[in-house]
């Protein structure tokens, strides 16, 4: 097996395939990256049993012999990031070993055999369909922030991925907030599904999503997501769980309907929160006819403590919060202004950027 | 010097309380714990024992050996404070207790408190005194250490105790099955078995390296332990810092079904020490150890102690689930609690404010 390619073409997918190989592995060939080579098409694989990525790469020419084999993830990509810009790479299987030069510089890496790489098994794919990769990005990049992180609830530690009525709809929670997202155009699907993609899936899948209108093609089994880009093939295993049932903590009774400039009240957040509890991060928001106040204290007896002016009219009302939860949903929010929906200090809070936004997020007060 | 140390044991302790609050279970075969297809036997009463009954026993397999067996729920907080008693009564008698666990403990009585002259009759009297104030009875042994005396505890059952003097200790050693010493378990004992080990005389036989071959980090204490020998003070402060177990299978699993069922066994048998312990922890960690030895650990920590064996396991199961699928077989698997709330970090939290509570969201 022999090759040669331009470091900068190689660089970009395999910088992605890596991001899947784990540091701590259980089994030395997963902190390898499988390389295959045929016509004229070089395949780059990483996997962690969990999540696997295919990454594609043409070669200038068809090359003469073909093969397959698995070097260092890790070592790889420090080799090439570390070449420099613009230069040739070559490489040479022989003997069980890969040398990769450039230049001067020669570099020979240990190898495993390709056979023992593992591949993820994959299901039969029961919903197809296809969403522009910008579209798929800001699904996750509005709700992501939101999912659970080696939470007991296992189910939690992922997105939901909801095919309804021929929408597309994604939801992730951690048991203190949620957040949600629609995508506006209908997906044909014929069947409703309900999937979820467990976080690390969420994470690796966002950073594929590179090209704004490039189409992604997506596959929903039982057990698996695939999706497929001109340059890449994801497959996730998906969570085995049932995700709880997110319409019933939609707030219903929410009464007290505050708009405000979101640029302003988020600017307020992150100065109050300088002074809020570091381990619980509570700041208290006094809303009043024209006006929301937050309160935080610490401690250490200080205080911070902030006015906005805000579009309310109604009975007054106290709300504790953790100031964290408002300030990842206002960071993700676009819009000029921010609805913010309340009812009393022990229900949840609404918060979107307007009524027909398709975004929206449950915040979880708090006692203070 | 020599020491003399006691080891207090109460008589089928959880059984025998049982028995005691309720005439109707006397003389009769009963096991104290859940009856339920996945329940565990956590103590036997003597007459069960004639069964076979043992404690950490499935319930099941216990129903099947003796028919008439009769389950009791267990009492904790009754035995919590019928162990409270009895410390209380060590406390008259020596300085130097240090309690196992609900129902044991090793005291060291050189010092002899009340002036009695010998660690024999202290020994009686205790025993004594926990008859006449609990109704109860126990057994004791009493030696020059730790692990004779514990071994000794375990010779006159029930309500009785064996003395082993110092220059009877290496001979008792020498006859004593390898099963007995303490730190041997099933796996241990047929372990040395294949290699021709049975008794304290073959034990005593080999030598360090090759002790520390075979057994690893308790080789040392095999080594001292097969020539009557063991320096292990009574430590009064001794504070637990986690309880657990753990088990090595003979194969291989890598399917979820197989390690979840393996995972019941292994929380039967933890949570059954836990019980025993009577502890309150709030971290619990799983440990996992694949076929290359590679060991993985995940824990996960609860705001308040785990109460109940349901808690328990729940979080166990989704301590595992986190780990599946499994990328090789997996040879041993545990679980320990730890993260014990120690009495001064109670009390700081009483006088403390409230802690702000984040609601969670009610699905």
């Amino acid at each position: 097996m022999k090759f040669s390619i331009s470091r900068d073409a190689l660089l970009k997918p395999l910088n992605l395939v890596a991001g899947v190989v784990e540091r701590r592995q259980t089994l030395p060939i997963l902190s390898n990256v499988l390389m295959v080579l045929e016509g004229d098409q070089l395949s780059l694989t990483g996997t962690d049993l969990e999540v696997e990525l295919v990454g594609r790469v043409a070669l200038p020419s068809p090359v003469s012999a073909p093969g397959e084999v698995t070097v260092p993830a890790r070592k790889l990509v420090d080799i090439c990031k570390s070449l420099p810009e613009g230069s040739e790479i070559q490489f040479t299987v022989e003997d069980g070993k890969v040398t990769v030069r450039s230049g001067r510089s020669r570099f020979t890496l240990s190898t495993l055999p390709a056979r023992e790489f593992p591949a993820v098994e994959e299901g039969v794919g029961t919903h197809r369909f296809t969403v522009k990769q910008g579209q798929l990005r800001r699904l996750i990049d509005r709700t992501a922030f939101a999912m659970a992180q080696q939470d007991v609830r296992y189910y939690l530690n992922g997105m939901l991925l909801e095919l309804k009525g021929g929408r597309l709809r994604v939801v992730a929670t951690d048991g203190h907030r949620l957040a949600m997202c629609t995508l506006p155009s209908p997906v044909p699907v014929d069947e409703d599904t309900q999937v979820i993609l467990p976080r690390k899936g969420v994470l690796e899948l966002s950073r594929l999503l590179l090209e704004e209108d490039q189409d992604i093609a997506m596959v929903l089994g039982s057990n698996h997501l695939r999706a497929t880009t001109d340059g890449f093939t994801f497959t996730s295993k998906l969570v085995d769980g049932k995700f709880p049932d997110y319409e019933r903590v939609l707030p219903r009774a929410a009464d007290k309907i505050v708009l405000g400039s979101r640029l302003e009240l988020r600017q307020a957040f992150t100065r109050t929160a300088i002074l809020s509890n570091e381990k619980y991060r509570g700041v208290r928001l006094k809303v009043a006819p024209d006006v929301i106040e937050i309160v935080a204290n610490n401690p250490e007896q200080e205080q911070a403590e902030e006015q906005v002016s805000v579009d309310y009219q109604g009975d007054s009302v106290e709300i504790g919060f953790n100031v964290s939860y408002l300030l990842d949903v206002l960071g993700v929010l676009s819009g000029e202004q921010v609805k913010l929906s309340l009812s009393d200090p022990n229900s949840s809070a609404l918060l979107e950027e307007s009524e027909d936004g398709d975004s929206l997020y449950v915040v979880m007060p708090m006692r203070l | 010097m020599l020491r003399k140390i006691v080891h207090i044991d109460m008589d089928a302790f959880f059984a025998s309380v049982e028995q005691r609050d309720n005439p109707a279970l006397r003389g009769r075969p009963i096991a104290v714990g859940g009856s339920a297809e996945r329940g565990v036997v956590a103590a036997a009463s003597y007459e069960a024992r004639q069964f076979g009954v043992r404690s950490a026993m499935p319930s099941v397999t216990a129903k099947r050996r003796c028919p008439q067996l009769t389950f009791v729920k267990p009492r904790f907080d009754v035995y919590k404070s019928v162990s409270r008693q009895i410390r209380a009564i060590f406390d008259r008698y020596s300085s130097l207790v240090e309690p196992l666990s609900l129902d044991e403990a090793y005291l060291d009585v050189t010092e002899d408190r009340q002036g009695i002259g010998s660690a024999i009759r202290v020994a009686s009297c205790i025993r004594r005194d926990i008859l006449a104030e609990t109704a109860l009875t126990a057994s004791a042994g009493i030696s020059y250490n730790k692990f004779l005396a514990k071994v000794a505890s375990d010779q006159n059952k029930p309500d009785g105790q064996f003395v082993v003097l110092p220059a009877e200790g290496a001979a008792f050693v020498a006859a004593l099955p390898t099963r007995r010493f303490y730190g041997v378990g099933p796996r241990t004992a047929e372990r040395m078995a294949d290699l021709g080990i049975h008794t304290g005389a073959d034990l005593r036989a080999q030598s360090l390296g090759f002790l520390q071959q075979h057994f690893g980090k308790s080789a040392m204490y095999l080594f001292r332990a097969s020539r009557g020998e063991d320096d292990r003070p009574v430590r009064p402060d001794r504070v637990r810092k986690s309880v657990g177990g753990e088990r090595t299978y003979a194969q291989d699993m890598t399917s979820s079904i197989e390690l979840y069922a393996a995972l019941e066994d292994i929380i039967d048998i933890v949570w059954q020490r836990i019980a025993q312990q009577g502890a309150q922890g709030r971290t619990l960690t799983l440990k996992m150890k694949y076929a290359d030895f590679r060991q993985v650990t995940r824990a996960q920590s609860l705001p308040a102690p785990i109460v109940g064996r349901e808690q328990f396991g729940e979080l166990a199961r989704a301590i595992l689930a986190g780990l599946l699928p499994v990328p090789l077989g997996v040879r041993l698997l545990g679980l320990s609690l730890s993260g014990f709330e120690t009495p001064t970090a109670q009390a700081t939290q009483d006088i403390a404010e409230p802690a702000p509570a984040q609601y969670p969201l009610q699905f």
